[in-house]
């Protein structure tokens, strides 16, 4: 159909204009479609010293396959972290190791059902109960 | 990290083409059946058939191409995000599934189509066209965002069906109603059949309309739900954008639609001849940027999702408030400063150089293209020749980006600029637009002060096209914050301007005939204004600190 709506010197431009598009593509960062609507961090803090679980809640069916998830420390250090499917649809248990007081975060990697891959981070803070 | 994000480019875009090659597919079948009439004694001549078969195969041979390149390019993002390829969960994701099948079902209608074209009159042919389309609509259902969710999935996923059919059968046969035309040129019976092909397709285009209303009403209610969703989310603003191309593509549709029943009351109306098949055309335009919004949407959660990152419409409006340009820049030592923080996942300190400097650069851009919007509006004043040197100002525009589109490369910062230029994606990307700018404005000015240059002309408005699609498509980033939202709010509405800026000027062009049509210099001087809108927005556009 291209090569009937365009003039000859346009059709010859227009793969390379096509090409030069792609190049303009932005690098971003991934922006997709499963995002945690629920996360236990937030009504339960992690205690220091403690191997915990936290409980993230997805807005959309998750693939474990093809998800990752990382604690990443002080200086962007990046620690795997295992993980496991809960017992609601949506519903990620992550085992998180004894962590001492400081910054933290938590970045996932997923694949949410429709085939969109998501990398977000959650930030949070392990500090000493008063 | 490069690779990735271009992998992902493309995999959004892939995703538009996909919806475009499934649109001619499903659309053609439609035209064939309702408008061509095939398999009935009434049937059109077999030119007209095959070259609408001509069409369908197209479709068929792009959908084939574009659904298994997006199964291997997800299986690239997937590598590149993961660092590794399982690929046994990623062959049983139900995403691999459905798009084999449409892959499968693609290569059928190609041969399908390869038989029409020897016996475009053997029922048994259209036969398994029909056979084929049930279930390439079906499999859609797969492929949505509605097939991840735990409420109404199923009730969801038949509805963004019924949805998606409904454009396909717009774009599908308005593409053809183009191919129609060509044809009609050389051929008489096409051209007896043209008018008549207008008046037809008024039915079937209404009731695709009405379909796309009663089923896009209660999915826009579900997936966003409050006003803050609609205004406040990048989801809600591209639905807002996709609506305003609607009522433009609308607009076309009813002039067209007019045209017709002109043409059956007083045969011989000329405007179903002189000016139809170009808003026509400009109605493809903004067709497929509505199809390349609906593939973005896919990619963007749901405004209901994310009611704690959602910005309230007040913010918005914010984002777009008139207020003074920023021409004042920070110093280039502040900028590099601050940018171990701004990147980091732990300890993230937003810097306020980089907004400032982000802020100056689209303020000084948005300068140069208001001013190129305001001359350009004067050159429609008769007697104001020298105003239609207003594309030099791109050439002014590439300069400045040279200069300022990467802080830390030369001539500014310490990196050279061929190890710069190839050593780092980004870089690479920000020289070829620089370049393109640089290029546009040299052909545009051209174009613009020597009329002989007919083709040269298109070049600025299929710029424009893919610039608009780039912007809306591009969804900046990682959301983490509502500040993104407001980031991609402010260019998915340039998007949407440029689009229309595109569409605008195609129609000016080809309205320029030796008739002279006033809606031929309306259309363009529309293109000029939303050049101007663009160069407003981002003129004071300022970036929320994070
Ligand atoms: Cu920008």
């Amino acid at each position: 159909m291209i090569d009937k709506l365009l003039p000859a010197t346009l059709r010859r431009l227009f793969l390379p204009l096509i090409a030069c598009g792609l190049l303009l593509a932005p690098t971003a960062e991934v922006a997709a479609h499963a995002v945690v609507t629920e996360s236990s961090l937030k009504h339960k803090p992690i205690e220091v010293n403690h191997e915990t679980e936290v409980v993230l809640h997805f807005n959309s069916n998750v693939e474990l396959g093809l998800s990752k998830v990382f604690l990443v420390s002080k200086g962007d250090i990046y620690h795997p972290l295992e993980i496991a499917s809960g017992k609601k649809p949506g519903q990620v248990i992550i085992k998180v190791p004894a962590l001492s007081e400081g910054d933290y975060a938590i970045k996932y990697k997923v694949f949410a059902a429709d085939g969109h891959i998501t990398e977000d981070v959650l930030r949070f803070k392990v500090s000493a109960q008063r | 990290m490069y690779i990735q994000g271009l992998a992902n480019f493309i995999d959004d875009f892939l995703g538009g083409l996909m919806l475009i090659s499934y649109a001619l597919v499903v659309g053609s079948v439609l035209w064939s059946f309702f408008i061509l009439r095939v398999g009935t004694p009434a049937a059109a001549g077999d030119a007209v058939v095959t070259r609408s078969v001509k069409l369908l195969n197209i479709g068929a041979v792009s959908l084939a191409a574009s659904v298994g390149t997006k199964l291997v390019i997800k299986g690239a993002v997937l590598a590149a995000t993961l660092g590794e390829l399982p690929l046994g969960p990623y062959a049983n994701t139900v995403q691999f599934k459905a798009g084999l099948l449409r892959l499968i079902l693609a290569l059928g209608f190609i041969w399908v189509a390869k038989r029409l074209n020897q016996a475009p009159r053997d029922k048994r042919n259209w036969q398994i066209v029909a056979l084929l389309t049930l279930p390439l609509v079906v499999s859609g259902a797969w492929l949505v965002h509605a097939v991840g969710r735990f409420e109404q999935r199923e009730l969801l996923m038949i509805t963004t069906v019924a949805h998606q059919l409904a454009a396909a059968v717009w774009f599908g046969c308005v593409a053809q109603l183009m191919v129609l035309w060509r044809t009609s040129r050389l051929n008489d019976e096409a051209k007896a059949l043209w008018p008549l092909a207008i008046t037809r397709f008024g039915l079937l285009g209404v009731s695709s309309v009405v379909l796309l209303l009663v089923t896009g009403l209660p999915l826009a209610w579900t997936y966003i739900g409050s006003w803050d969703g609609l205004f406040g989310t990048g989801y809600g603003s591209l639905v807002v954008t996709k609506v305003w191309l609607l009522l433009v593509a609308l607009g076309f549709a009813f002039l067209n639609h007019r045209a017709g029943r002109l043409w059956r009351a007083n045969a011989g109306d000329p405007t179903v001849t002189k000016k139809v098949p170009y808003y026509i055309e400009a109605e493809t335009f903004i067709l497929v940027g509505i199809l390349f919004i609906a593939a973005t949407l896919s990619s963007q959660p749901p405004s209901v999702d994310i009611p704690d990152r959602t910005a309230q419409v007040a913010d918005v409006i914010n984002m777009f408030k008139p207020r003074l340009p920023k021409i004042e820049s920070p110093s280039h030592e502040a900028l590099l400063a601050g940018e171990a923080g701004r990147v980091a996942v732990v300890d993230k300190v937003p810097s306020v150089a980089a907004t400032e400097w982000s802020d100056y650069n689209h303020n000084v851009s948005g300068l140069f293209l208001t001013g190129m919007g305001l001359l350009a509006m004067l050159s429609y004043v008769r007697g104001l020749r020298w105003a239609n040197y207003w594309p030099l100002g791109f050439v002014g525009l590439s300069l400045f980006l040279f200069f300022r589109s990467d802080a830390e490369t030369w001539p500014l910062g310490p990196i050279g600029f061929w190890e710069s230029t190839f050593g780092n994606g980004e870089v690479f990307q920000h020289r070829i637009a620089t370049l393109l700018a640089f290029v546009l404005g040299v052909m545009e000015l051209r174009a613009r002060t020597h009329p002989e240059a007919r083709k040269l002309q298109y070049v600025f408005p299929i710029l424009c096209a893919f610039g608009g699609i780039l912007l809306l498509t591009h969804a900046h980033a990682e959301f983490e914050l509502k500040s993104e939202f407001l980031i991609q709010s402010t260019h998915t509405t340039m998007g949407l301007l440029a689009v229309i800026m595109a569409a605008g000027r195609w129609l000016e062009l080809r309205l320029a005939t030796n008739e002279g049509y006033v809606e031929g210099r309306f259309a363009g001087f529309i293109a000029i204004s939303a050049m101007f809108l663009i160069g407003n927005f981002l003129m004071f556009y300022r970036e929320p600190l994070y």
